[in-house]
């Protein structure tokens, strides 16, 4: 199918005109445009993300990439352009409204808070805790605790679960961002470069976990580790210059000549 | 030093020459002339007194204004027929009164042929009496002297005392004159105004209205400020009911309020053009201070609450050089503040040089440890100065930067803060120069965007911080210099005058362009002179409240700006 | 080394009973001890120093005022050390609380007897020269309306905390609303504190003017000047600062603690995860501006006076400079930090003769100037960290 096409199918759907989008897509973006100084950085003219979904985007380096999550998570406000979420337009909700309203974000240069523990950044993580008076005088519940060391032991933080994180290693870092992403339970999670500084190894886990997460999240993974790409198998959007060029799987994408042209230069 | 000396004595010979130039040559020809007519002084005629006043006030000969005022004090007296000045007596051992003789003219002592001053027993003397009437036209004479001076100050002030009021009828003819036909525009203006002022006291409302409101008119057209008190009186005494008849009062109240509304008007915009010069110049000052601040805190994100104190160095060297080349209110010896700028910059950028590898250097992209440290440095700084120069000096500007260009009537620009002005642009030009068009510049901005690779690429970028910390520092020293010309000068003056007001200055324009800071700097200095004088009901806003009210404006501002005028975006500005 | 093992051992025993939890965010070793030990000295051995004439009653009431500034230092330290936020305009909270106490004591202090027109006891400082005889005042010399709340101690001590907590939640909202950070924030209450000044400087506000508050006489009916009244106060202002201790202690343990050393941290990731990050910097600075308020409470009576220059920029960097001294990010280190450069101040500002010059009060400065800049290049850790660092080279010799 063309791109054309597909952003076609996508325009039919538009949440403004169709009632239909809510059921289909979790997130969908219309009409989006980033500029920044003149330059434009992103102009999405149709996006969709449907429910229980693990998206790929990938595209060479300054394609707009991060600047799509940017606008989704709220960091940059988009210059024209409408977000949709879960039925409602988000687009000119602050970070932390758009984050309640479930999307997560894991960054792209892995983000914890250096001075607390590995421990302490799970415990900030817990859902539903956002209240100053709960915060003052509640504390973490057994199940909770639990939870949390579920998910260390899985991605094997657990003996560092009393160390501060400022001591971490770059790939323990990524864990944790990744733990704290998972431990939030967001409906969407945007995941920015989840395998950048990892081994093989933890990278076939991080895919691992990711595809286990599918079950019961929407997932937008961004990377550019074509390997990595390959083992979750998924459909893949590429982005160039701020533009859709193409969508579809893996291996019907790599056969896109202007895609080819587009990694490998003019 | 020697040749700084040689400089100044060239200078001092300059100035006496020209001095000895300006007297006018016509003066020791008409010598024999004033003589004769103080003569006639002391004429048995009354009419005879009275041409001579009168001629005498024709001469425009500023010695006479003394000689007409120890004639009305009834100093003069007639001595073997010469008119003389006596104004000690001294009493011998048996108590007779002998007089020390004055000569009218020179005002020096009268020698005799040996050399000896006359001493002259009282008796001897003729006095000349002066009946009242005469020591009155006496008085005025002494304004008309000085209306016939060949110099353009003098024949104004005379202008502007002869319509001061009661008005010096005498006057009229000359004024209306110099009205017509004065070289000088401005004095023009003055001998027209007070010849109207006169003229008006001398047309009562109540007999001649038509040609009294004539010239209220006139005095509103000319838009007077002098003319204002008094058609606000007799305003005042028509609103309060004078015996008129009723289409004159009418008539009278409306002229009369027209003109001075007129006036007011005018006035008020005059002051208004007034205001924001001055603030332009505070701004001036401003930008020079928040330059530094910007360009650092860009650079290294270091915070330097020293750079008030650096700006307060500027000053203080002034000073220095001021002390260095004697300069003091009277002895005019301007090139100290010549020789003060590049000392000022220097001095500055020195100390600032020696905060930065000292202790900025250790704290780049720490502004909060910075800002502490940096205070710190302050308090020394301040401290130092303290005890060196005690709490309070005086700059004094150098003679060409006192007085003013009149560049409309009554709107009076100073050239001190002209040339603060001018200064600033210039050191803005300097800046803009430096950053866009010069290797320096170029590692700069390189190093501002990124460090690492501006240092991978071989920018010494070290080097670069130091030289750029100095350079902004001498830029505060240069803010300090000019400031000596319109305010005081303390060793604690950065601290409570200028850092904080530079840094807003840096918050509202932002960090990223040079152009943020010079609107903010501009905006934040006329804002500040333009609320001062504004009115509330009864009360003045004043500096106090005018300083809140800005600050009120500017956090109101950064509710919708939080990273000022000028600021970069996209991904440069999460750094 | 038996000093150590002692302390392990008190250490065990009070996280038995629940005094203090093992702090997993910032662990100072046995630091946290400071403050018990600071406090069993201040309510026991001062006193009985005192009681024994060792040290006058001016001594108690010096410790007493810089008890008091260890109470603002302990707010700071939640808003900066904890939270990272720099803010510059303590003193002003400070000032606040002091004018409010102030106000109370002027209200009680001076000749008996002379109203307004209206019947109110004019404060004798309010009319700078009070030139009229008891029963006489001029209809025009009224007590202006905002003195009039602070007549009685309860209402007063209320206000006291509130009117600076409202400042500050004033100061926060615009500041933090518009995400103002860092330096700017820092700036933006220098500027505050400075428009603060000037308004309690100016003469016609009714505030006394430079002046300040005078003519202190009684608080709740004792006298000021009774050495058993200011030994109470100095009990009380103990009491308080062990109060604020504790408070502050509780908060940085709790998860709210966590959330703001996160904000420290990273505050735009924090609001990534569904915080809103300005609610709980709102919470410190208004809890912070609260605490410095009733720093000033409490130093007005001890002091005597109140005046604007405790609201000069100068006197909030100073607060900063007693947290670093001490030691940011640690309650305890907070209090250490101003007592220490307080009796520092006290010692290095009377004239000394040395070997080869005389120390002069003025000097004081370069003294300032120089823990300014070497507690921010060469002891970041502040006084604690260097206690920390000290314990452990001993241990390591007394295991070698």
């Amino acid at each position: 199918m063309d791109q054309t096409q597909r952003t076609a199918e996508y325009k039919e759907y538009s949440p403004r005109e169709s009632r239909l989008s809510e059921e289909r897509y979790l997130l969908f973006l219309e009409d989006i445009t980033a500029v920044f100084d003149g330059f434009k950085a992103l102009d999405v003219q149709a996006l969709g993300i449907e429910h229980n979904e693990l998206r790929v985007i990938i595209g060479p380096n300054g394609a707009g990439k991060t600047t799509l999550c940017d606008v989704v998570s709220g960091k940059t406000r988009p210059t024209t352009g409408y977000v949709f979420f879960d039925g409602a337009d988000i687009t000119h909700l602050t970070e932390e409204e758009i984050a309640l309203r479930g999307i997560g974000r894991k960054f792209q240069t892995p983000t914890v808070f250096d001075s607390l523990t590995t421990f302490e950044n799970m415990e900030l993580a817990l859902p539903g805790q956002y209240r100053l008076w709960s915060n003052l005088f509640g504390s973490t519940t057994k199940v909770q605790e639990e939870r949390i060391l579920e998910i260390l032991e899985r991605v094997g933080l657990i003996d560092e679960s009393h160390r501060e994180a400022k001591y971490l290693s770059h790939g323990q870092r990524q864990w944790l961002a990744i733990s704290t992403l998972i431990l939030s339970n967001p409906k969407l999670l945007l995941v920015d470069e989840p395998a950048a500084g990892l081994t093989d190894a933890e990278t076939a886990l991080t895919a691992e976990l990711l595809l286990e997460l599918k079950d019961d999240h929407t997932l937008i993974v961004i990377e550019h580790d074509m390997d990595f790409v390959r083992q979750l198998d998924s459909f893949v959007t590429v982005l160039n210059e701020g533009i859709i060029m193409a969508e579809g799987m893996m291996r019907e994408v790599q056969q896109d000549g202007e895609v080819i042209e587009a990694y490998l230069g003019r | 030093m020697q040749r700084v000396t040689l400089f100044y004595l060239i200078a001092l010979l300059f100035t006496s020459f020209s001095l000895s130039l300006a007297l006018p040559s016509s003066a020791q020809s008409s010598d024999e002339f004033i003589r004769a007519e103080v003569r006639n002084l002391a004429d048995e005629s009354r009419s005879i007194r009275k041409a001579a006043v009168m001629a005498l006030a024709k001469t425009g000969d500023m010695r006479v204004e003394a000689i007409l005022e120890s004639f009305k004090l009834g100093e003069l007296y007639l001595w073997s027929d010469v008119v003389v000045l006596c104004k000690e007596t001294f009493e011998d051992d048996d108590y007779n009164e002998f007089c020390r003789l004055v000569d009218v003219l020179t005002g020096e002592p009268m020698l005799d042929a040996g050399g000896k001053r006359y001493e002259i027993p009282i008796e001897e003397l003729e006095e000349i009496s002066v009946s009242r009437a005469e020591r009155k036209l006496a008085n005025n004479a002494k304004f008309l002297v000085r209306l016939s001076s060949p110099d353009n100050e003098i024949r104004m002030s005379g202008a502007k005392k002869c319509g001061d009021p009661p008005g010096i009828i005498e006057s009229v003819p000359q004024l209306e004159q110099m009205s017509a036909h004065d070289s000088v525009k401005k004095i023009r203006y003055i001998a027209k105004e007070s010849l109207l002022l006169i003229r008006l006291n001398q047309t009562s409302l109540e007999k001649d209205a038509e040609p009294h409101l004539a010239i209220v008119s006139e005095l509103g057209n000319m838009k007077s400020m002098r003319g204002l008190p008094r058609l606000q009186e007799t305003y005042h005494e028509l609103s309060a009911g004078l015996a008129l008849p009723e289409a004159t009062e009418e008539e009278a109240t409306n002229t009369y309020k027209f003109a001075i509304d007129q006036i007011n008007g005018y006035q008020s915009f005059v002051g208004g053009i007034g205001n924001i010069f001055r603030g332009l110049s505070l701004g001036s000052v401003l930008i020079l201070m928040a330059l530094g601040l910007a360009i650092t805190f860009g650079l290294m994100g270091v915070i330097n609450m020293a750079h008030g104190e650096l700006m307060m160095i500027g000053a203080y060297a002034t000073f220095e050089m001021q002390r260095v080349f004697g300069h003091t209110p009277d002895n005019p010896s301007d090139l100290y503040y010549v020789a003060a700028l590049p000392v000022a910059f220097l001095t500055a950028a020195f100390v600032g040089y020696l905060i930065e590898i000292s202790v900025v250097r250790h704290l780049y992209r720490r502004p909060l440890e910075s800002l502490l440290a940096t205070w710190g440095i302050g308090l020394i700084l301040i401290q130092v100065v303290r005890i060196r120069y005690g709490d309070n000096i005086g700059v004094n500007a150098p003679t060409w930067a006192r007085g003013g260009l009149e560049v409309m009537q009554d709107l009076i620009v100073p050239y001190s803060r002209c040339f603060i002005i001018v200064l600033c642009g210039l050191c803005v030009l300097l800046i803009y120069y430096l950053m866009n068009h010069t290797k320096l510049g170029l590692r700069m901005r390189a190093t501002m965007q990124n460090r690492n690779m501006a240092n991978s690429v071989g920018v010494n970028t070290q080097r670069v911080d130091r030289y750029t910390f100095a350079f902004g520092s001498g830029i505060a020293g240069v803010a300090g210099y000019a400031w000596t010309l319109i305010g005081g000068v303390t060793p604690d003056m950065g601290q409570t005058n200028f850092i904080i007001d530079s840094f807003l200055v840096v918050v509202t324009g932002g960090v990223g362009e040079l152009i943020g800071v010079i609107c903010a700097g501009l905006g934040i200095g006329v804002l500040t002179k333009v609320i001062e004088p504004m009115t509330i009901g009864p009360f003045v806003v004043g500096a106090i409240w005018a300083k809140i009210l800005l600050l009120l404006i500017i956090v109101g501002f950064i509710q919708f700006k939080p990273a000022g005028l000028f600021s970069p975006k996209g991904r440069l500005s999460d750094v | 080394m038996f000093k150590d093992g002692a302390a392990k051992q008190l250490t065990d025993f009070l996280q038995a009973v629940g005094v203090q939890k093992q702090s997993t965010v910032t662990n100072h070793g046995i630091s946290f001890l400071v403050p018990w030990v600071l406090f069993f000295i201040g309510l026991v051995v001062i006193p009985v120093l005192y009681y024994a004439g060792l040290i006058t009653v001016g001594t108690v009431n010096m410790l007493g005022r810089y008890m008091a500034f260890a109470i603002v230092a302990v707010g700071l330290d939640l808003i900066w050390g904890y939270t990272g936020i720099l803010s510059l305009c303590q003193a002003f909270f400070f000032s606040l609380g002091g004018y409010a106490m102030g106000m109370y004591l002027a209200h009680h202090g001076g000749p008996e007897g002379i109203i307004d027109a209206n019947g109110w006891k004019i404060p004798a400082c309010l009319y700078v020269v009070y030139p009229y005889k008891v029963g006489e005042a001029p209809a025009d010399a009224l007590v202006p309306w905002f003195w009039k709340p602070f007549y009685t101690l309860p209402v007063t001590t209320i206000l006291g905390l509130l009117v600076p907590g409202l400042a500050a939640l004033a100061i926060g909202f615009v500041g933090f609303r518009s995400r103002v950070r860092g330096v700017y924030f820092a700036i933006l209450t220098q500027a505050i504190t400075v428009a603060g000044w000037l308004v309690f400087c100016m003469n016609n506000m009714k505030l006394c003017g430079t002046n300040g508050l005078t003519r202190f006489d009684r608080i709740a009916g004792f006298q000021l000047t009774n050495p058993n009244v200011k030994v109470s106060l100095y009990v009380i202002t103990l009491l308080a600062l062990a109060g604020v201790y504790l408070l502050c202690q509780h908060v940085v343990k709790s998860r709210v603690g966590r959330i703001l050393i996160a904000i420290r941290d990273d505050e735009p990731t924090l609001r990534f995860s569904g915080y809103k990050p300005y609610i709980y910097k709102l919470f410190a600075f208004c809890l912070a501006g609260m605490i410095a308020g009733l720093g000033g409470m409490l130093y007005a009576p001890q002091m005597g006076i109140f005046t604007p220059t405790n609201m000069e920029a100068s006197a909030s960097i100073l607060v900063v400079v007693w947290v670093a001294v001490g030691g940011r990010g640690a309650l305890s280190g907070a209090i250490l930090g101003a007592l220490t450069v307080n009796l520092l101040y006290n010692f290095f500002t009377s004239e000394k003769n040395l070997l080869i010059l005389t120390w002069k009060a003025e000097y004081w400065q370069f003294v300032l100037g120089s823990l300014f800049i070497g507690v921010v290049l060469l002891f970041p850790g502040g006084l604690i960290d260097l206690w920390r660092r000290l314990a452990g080279i001993i241990r390591q010799r007394a295991i070698i």
